[in-house]
């Protein structure tokens, strides 16, 4: 349910262009996120996508444009960015491997907590205080995600959608006004799609704006109040699901064939035939259909990008094997 | 003697040698992102392989001009194999580990090849006298060269033409700049990944035995720990003129030469550091500039050329 | 890369030992050879009594004789576990084969050595009296038993890893798990008064006791009781470490010699250096290879406010906290100093940097002697005849008479660092375990996540870094005194004698990165090894190049493995984080991302 406030803007991009050497990865982008929405951004390898997150993050200055957070423009440094209210989740995940679920989470308060060095040594009261608060919300947000009985898991140990999961429950650790998510069902089956769905929806409703990168296109017109398409750098369109999902270049260059007949009505179908019935099913049609998937975008012109697909469709495919076979014994 | 042209000579041939062993730092760091701390040793080993070819595998009082290029083939020999298995056997099984790991490792076989010639090589305890090409001083103005400079003089550029020949020239010269750049797709395009990093390994195994032999014909003597000073001096080129760009390598090489040469002959002209010129404080200047490079121009003088890796 | 999801509960099928023995033979005879092996210890093994410890009295086991005593009464305690007599079950929770076979091992390992040193270093076989022959065939009999034994497998890791799923202890009164952990600490004490205690001559039974440990430690391991006793410790945290330092400040009492407790004060030094170099590189992941400067800076401030008179500041001379205070804040701005420029940068820029400024401070500081440069530090001849500390009265540099013991010199310096130490861990263990811990291991797992999540990635590093170079300084300050003076050789990258940058490094690599016993184990062993093996002294930096070389291969994470950085180094095969991600920005960057 959400709230009704008059559309502020929490995020405004405007002229965004990055340019590396000759090569010009943004070019001229103008984005805006209003409180309460969820945006997406959607394009092919090689759009520009990240670049242009890293753009928002301060992970890369921009070239030319400005980025401003709630009015304010933002530094060019990401610990700040951080601080002034936007956090993010990594494409290929960056979680802290080998520190455990909750060490992870209370990691992504950093930025809300402020006892140093010397708070540390002498252990006073407050010191104890703050960890102590800083253990509770982390306890809350890791029940907001339901992973709060692996708490002491390795972060490392952790099958791959609930490591996705994680990354996002420390994202929302640093209290942001805004989330941005760069592909947060990358290798999940349409189960854990659409529960993902679910936990966006539900940070929505916790008043934090949302911006997500995705390929999963039901995801994203399931998901999104506007979608912004991303073409070599360029923005190309910006509208609402019908109004993208209708432009016919955009159809012509990245959607491809009609949306009904797309990967992803078998799968759902199967899935859920699959978790009525015993265990045991194939995983290979799904293999079979990951590295599909990748292979119907436009090729991009990098081949740091076909390195990308080639490297993220093994662990999909073998992810949504694994990961089947949890769900199944579920 | 001392005058500002002798000194300019002295720190271009002091530099070209930083810039020989150079090379060999900056191929594997610009492939592989490692600090091939044996780099130094490897340098080292290459000079008493020539030496051991001349005082044991040659007839006594043969003469230098048929003696120093089979002391090359020794040297070279020597080093060459010495980086080679060094790659192979202690840098490459580690190529997944995090990156502390083969840092350490490179350190702890730089102690173990200086520490085995220290231990095992005969005499190797005091400095080992070197064997000189006979003839010169030569003059020219008032500067004054011996046989040693001369071969530097000639062996340095030769040796960067060809480099630089190889590199943009042949089919494994592109091989390299394309695993440089971006090893995963270099691998994608069917460049055997492995035996590039051995070449660049090989080359600067190479590289380094020329400067060793130079370095012994210059000064006549060697001694099992010259590796450690020269080595450090040498990746501080390396990063002075760019990681990752041969080119910069034997810039940064040349201009820290001339840097350390200089400011050991000068300074102390400067008031209020009269005390701190001579070859005592040579050392300091040369990490003073290395520092100043890393604060101002983190990319060095000539810009590097790393691959992109997480 | 698919990994299974269900494990196995049931033990891995045990096949039969590699030599073909019946079982219940193969138990009997590791039995009998270990009973033969301890009576062996009882003859002569040599009629020379030259050699070390006096192996020629029947009747009486000495020197490495006694550790072949102990090696055999283990073998027989595993032997007699395996046939399930009650009140042994405790020795081996894992219920494996394995330990029977290390601790047979052990005793072979020890009995074969001294046959073979004895031979090597008299001159030939025949100098062996017949009970050394006798020790050598009981001790094989035993490892012919254990191999005829059921193994999980074939391979070498089959035969002295330890089995999954130790199961969990029976539950005992608080009362006796605290008696267990003084027990054990007490052997620890013992072993370790032991090894320091053996003469500097006897490097032969030095290496004997190496052995026993080394194997007899991996049989205990194997059994599964190292993860019971971390089980216990874990549960008595503050008990265990007060019974570590009850033993520390014991040992001195045990010598009769102040040169012992020399060794101790000096291993004490170092271990706290390694463990400030810990909060750096095993905390934080920054390969600082200059860290000894630190050390040095410390020891030289100290030096300077002693009141030596080679000293430019004679006429000053301060109490000891102010000179503590003096030369942790040296430390500190010069940590400050070099760390501001250089923490900005990749990391392998660092070691570099660091490197050379370890060697700059040498430098200086052997050139500050009004020759070629402004006396301050007396060049190569240093600052000596630093005056002992006098702490409230109790002059240090005095021999006391505590509880009936003559307690001298290095001993009064050794409770001394032991507080210092105390400290130091308490500095560690809170610093770690809070958020500024947690923000320098997120830098070192992954900076560009850690950014993200709001850490300043240079302000992080830059408290890590000057908090590891306070705590050098302060060690630095008890060193000066220590040793009566200060000079600029020992403090270098690779050198002779400890310290050196290469020391500190190997002893906190081969302890265990991120771990507080870690380095102070790595720093004994690595000090103790050359002390008593002196004939190693010339290849002590060989040696070291190596052990780190081969460490790296195969055990990265060190002696004592911390959890984290175990399953770090070793594949688990637990799904992997992909390694891909963005690129490095601290330098310009040169490609476009998708």
């Amino acid at each position: 349910m959400t709230t009704t406030i008059a559309p502020s803007p929490v995020l405004e991009a405007s002229g965004v262009t990055m340019r590396f050497g000759g090569l010009t990865a943004v070019r001229n982008v103008d984005l805006t996120v209003n409180s309460g929405e969820i945006v997406g951004l959607i394009g092919p390898n090689g759009a520009g996508k990240t670049t242009f997150f890293n753009c928002l993050t301060g992970l890369y200055v921009p070239t030319e444009g400005k980025v401003s957070y709630k009015g304010t423009v933002l530094p060019p440094k990401p610990h700040l960015v951080t601080q002034a209210g936007i956090a993010r989740t990594f494409q290929n995940i960056r979680l802290f491997a080998n520190m455990t679920v909750l060490e992870n989470v209370l990691v992504g308060r950093h930025t809300r907590t402020k006892e140093g060095l010397w708070s540390a040594l002498l252990r006073g009261p407050g010191f104890k205080k703050a960890e102590a608060k800083s253990r509770e919300r982390a306890m809350e947000l890791l029940e907001f995600i339901g992973l709060q009985h692996k708490a002491d898991h390795l972060a490392r140990n952790l099958p791959y959608g609930e490591q996705r999961k994680l990354e996002i429950a420390r994202a929302l650790a640093s209290e942001p006004g805004l989330l941005l998510l760069d592909e947060p069902t990358a290798g999940m089956n349409p189960q854990e799609t659409r529960a993902t769905e679910e936990l966006v929806f539900a940070i929505r409703d916790m008043g934090i704006a949302v911006l997500v990168i995705e390929h999963d296109m039901r995801f994203i017109f399931n998901l999104c109040d506007r979608v912004t398409v991303l073409m070599q750098g360029e923005k190309l369109v910006e509208g609402t699901s019908d109004v993208v999902q209708g432009d016919e270049r955009v159809i012509a260059a990245y959607l491809g064939e009609p949306f009904e007949g797309a990967p992803g009505d078998e799968e759902v179908a199967e899935v859920e035939a699959a978790a009525a019935a015993a265990e045991g099913a194939d995983a290979s049609p799904e293999a079979g259909d990951a590295p599909a998937a990748p292979a119907d975008e436009a090729p991009a012109g990098t081949p740091e990008a076909e390195t990308e697909d080639a490297e993220t469709a093994s662990p999909e495919a073998d992810a949504q094997g694994k990961t089947r076979t949890e769900g199944d014994s579920q | 003697m001392h005058t500002l042209p002798q000194q300019l000579a002295n720190g271009l041939l002091l530099g070209s040698m930083y810039g020989l062993i150079a090379i060999g730092y900056t191929m594997v760091y610009g492939i592989v992102q490692l600090i091939n701390f044996a780099h130094g040793e490897i340098f080292m080993t290459g000079a008493f392989g020539g030496l051991t070819v001349y005082l044991y595998v040659l007839p006594d009082g043969i003469s230098m001009w048929i003696a120093l290029p089979l002391m090359l083939i020794g040297g070279a020999l020597v080093s060459v194999l010495i980086a080679l298995g060094a790659e192979r056997f202690a840098y490459r099984p580690l190529r997944g580990a995090p990156r502390l790991a083969p840092l350490i490792t490179a350190i702890g076989l730089s102690l173990a090849l200086q520490q085995a010639v220290f231990n095992w090589y005969p005499k190797a305890k005091n400095d080992e006298v070197f064997p000189q090409i006979p003839g010169g001083p030569f003059h020219v103005g008032s500067i004054t060269f011996g046989t040693g400079d001369i071969f530097l003089i000639t062996a340095a550029p030769l040796c960067m033409a060809a480099l630089a020949l190889f590199v943009r020239s042949s089919r494994t010269g592109r091989a390299m700049q394309a695993t440089a750049q971006d090893p995963d797709t270099a691998q994608l395009m069917g460049i055997d990944t492995n035996r590039i990093i051995m070449i660049a390994f090989a080359i600067g195994g190479l590289f380094a035995a020329v400067a060793g032999i130079a370095w012994g014909l210059k000064y006549g003597s060697i001694k099992y720990e010259m590796g450690f000073q020269a080595g450090l001096k040498a990746f501080t080129a390396a990063v002075l003129g760019g990681i990752g760009n041969i080119y910069g390598a034997m810039i940064g090489g040349v201009v820290l030469g001339l840097a350390e040469t200089m400011a050991s002959a000068y300074i102390s002209n400067v008031p209020g550091m009269e005390q701190l010129g001579g070859s005592g404080w040579a050392n300091v200047w040369a990490f003073v500039l290395l520092i100043l490079v890393l604060l101002f121009r983190p990319q060095g003088l000539v810009g590097e050329r790393v691959a992109d890796r997480a | 890369m698919t990994t299974s999801t269900t494990k196995t509960t049931a033990p891995a099928a045990e096949q039969r030992g590699i030599v073909p023995l019946p079982a219940p033979f193969a138990r009997l005879l590791v039995a009998v050879g270990a009973v033969a092996t301890i009576a062996s210890t009882f003859l002569a093994w040599t009629w020379d009594s030259e050699f070390p410890g006096d192996l020629t009295v029947t009747g009486y086991p000495a020197g490495l004789q006694t550790l072949a005593l102990v090696a055999g009464a283990l073998t027989l305690l595993y032997a007699l576990a395996g046939y399930g007599i009650r009140g042994l079950g405790w020795l081996n929770p894992g219920g494996s084969n394995n330990p029977v076979l290390l601790a047979a091992f052990s005793a072979f390992a020890v009995v074969w050595y001294t046959a073979i040193a004895i031979s090597y270093d008299l001159g030939g076989l025949a100098n062996l009296e017949p009970g050394a022959v006798v020790a050598a065939v009981a001790s094989l009999l035993p490892v012919v038993g254990a191999l005829a034994l059921p193994h999980p497998g074939r391979s070498l890791r089959d035969h002295i890893a330890k089995p999954d799923g130790i199961p969990a202890a029976a539950p005992l009164p608080s009362w006796a798990q605290r008696l267990i952990i003084s027990l054990a600490t007490a052997l620890g004490l013992v072993v370790f008064t032991y090894g320091i205690g053996v003469n500097d001559e006897e490097s032969e039974t030095f290496i004997g006791l190496l052995l026993l440990v080394l194997f007899g430690s991996m049989a205990l391991f194997a059994a599964g009781l190292f993860e019971r006793f971390t089980e216990l410790n874990a549960r008595h945290k503050g008990f265990a470490t007060t019974a570590v330092f009850l033993a520390a400040v014991i040992f001195p009492f045990t010598q009769s010699e102040d040169h012992n407790a020399n060794l101790g004060a000096n291993i004490l030094i170092f271990g706290t250096v390694a463990l400030g170099l810990n909060i750096v590189v095993g905390l934080t992941g920054l390969l600082d290879l200059g860290y000894v400067a630190f050390l040095g800076v410390g020891a030289y401030a100290a030096a300077l406010v002693s009141g030596s008179e080679f000293s430019r500041f004679s006429g000053v001379q301060v109490p000891f906290w102010a000179a503590a205070l003096i030369g942790m804040g040296a430390s500190l701005v010069f940590g400050v100093i070099i760390g501001a420029p250089t923490l900005r940068l990749r990391g392998d820029y660092l070691a570099i940097v660091t490197l050379g400024f370890g060697e700059i401070f040498r430098i200086t500081v052997n050139n500050l002697d009004g020759g070629s440069g402004p006396n301050l530090t007396n060049g190569p001849n240093g600052i000596s005849q630093i005056p002992d500390l006098e702490i409230f009265g109790f002059n240090l540099g005095a021999a006391h008479d505590i509880a009936g013991r003559t307690i001298g010199r290095f001993g009064n310096y050794l409770f001394l660092m032991l507080l210092i130490t105390a400290l130091i861990v308490l500095v560690f263990n809170r610093a770690a375990n809070s958020r500024i811990g947690r923000s320098w291991i997120a830098i070192r797992e992954d900076e560009t996540a850690a950014t993200a999540m709001g850490i300043n990635g240079f302000r992080v590093k830059l408290i890590a870094f000057a908090l590891g170079a306070s705590l050098a300084g302060l060690a630095g300050t008890v060193f000066a005194h220590v040793n009566y003076s200060v000079v600029p050789s020992p403090f270098q990258f690779a050198g002779a004698a400890p310290p050196n940058s290469a020391f500190l490094l190997a002893a906190v690599v081969l302890g265990g990165m991120g771990t507080v016993s870690g380095p102070l184990l790595g720093a004994s062993l690595l000090y103790l090894i050359p002390e008593k093996l002196s004939f190693l002294k010339e290849y002590e930096l060989f040696g070291f190049g190596v052990a780190l070389i081969l460490l790296m291969r195969f055990r990265p994470e060190g002696i004592v493995a911390n959890r984290r950085s175990q399953l770090e180094f070793h594949e688990t095969g637990q799904l992997d984080v992909p390694e891909q991600g963005l690129p490095d920005t601290t330098v310009g960057v040169t490609k476009a991302e998708a």
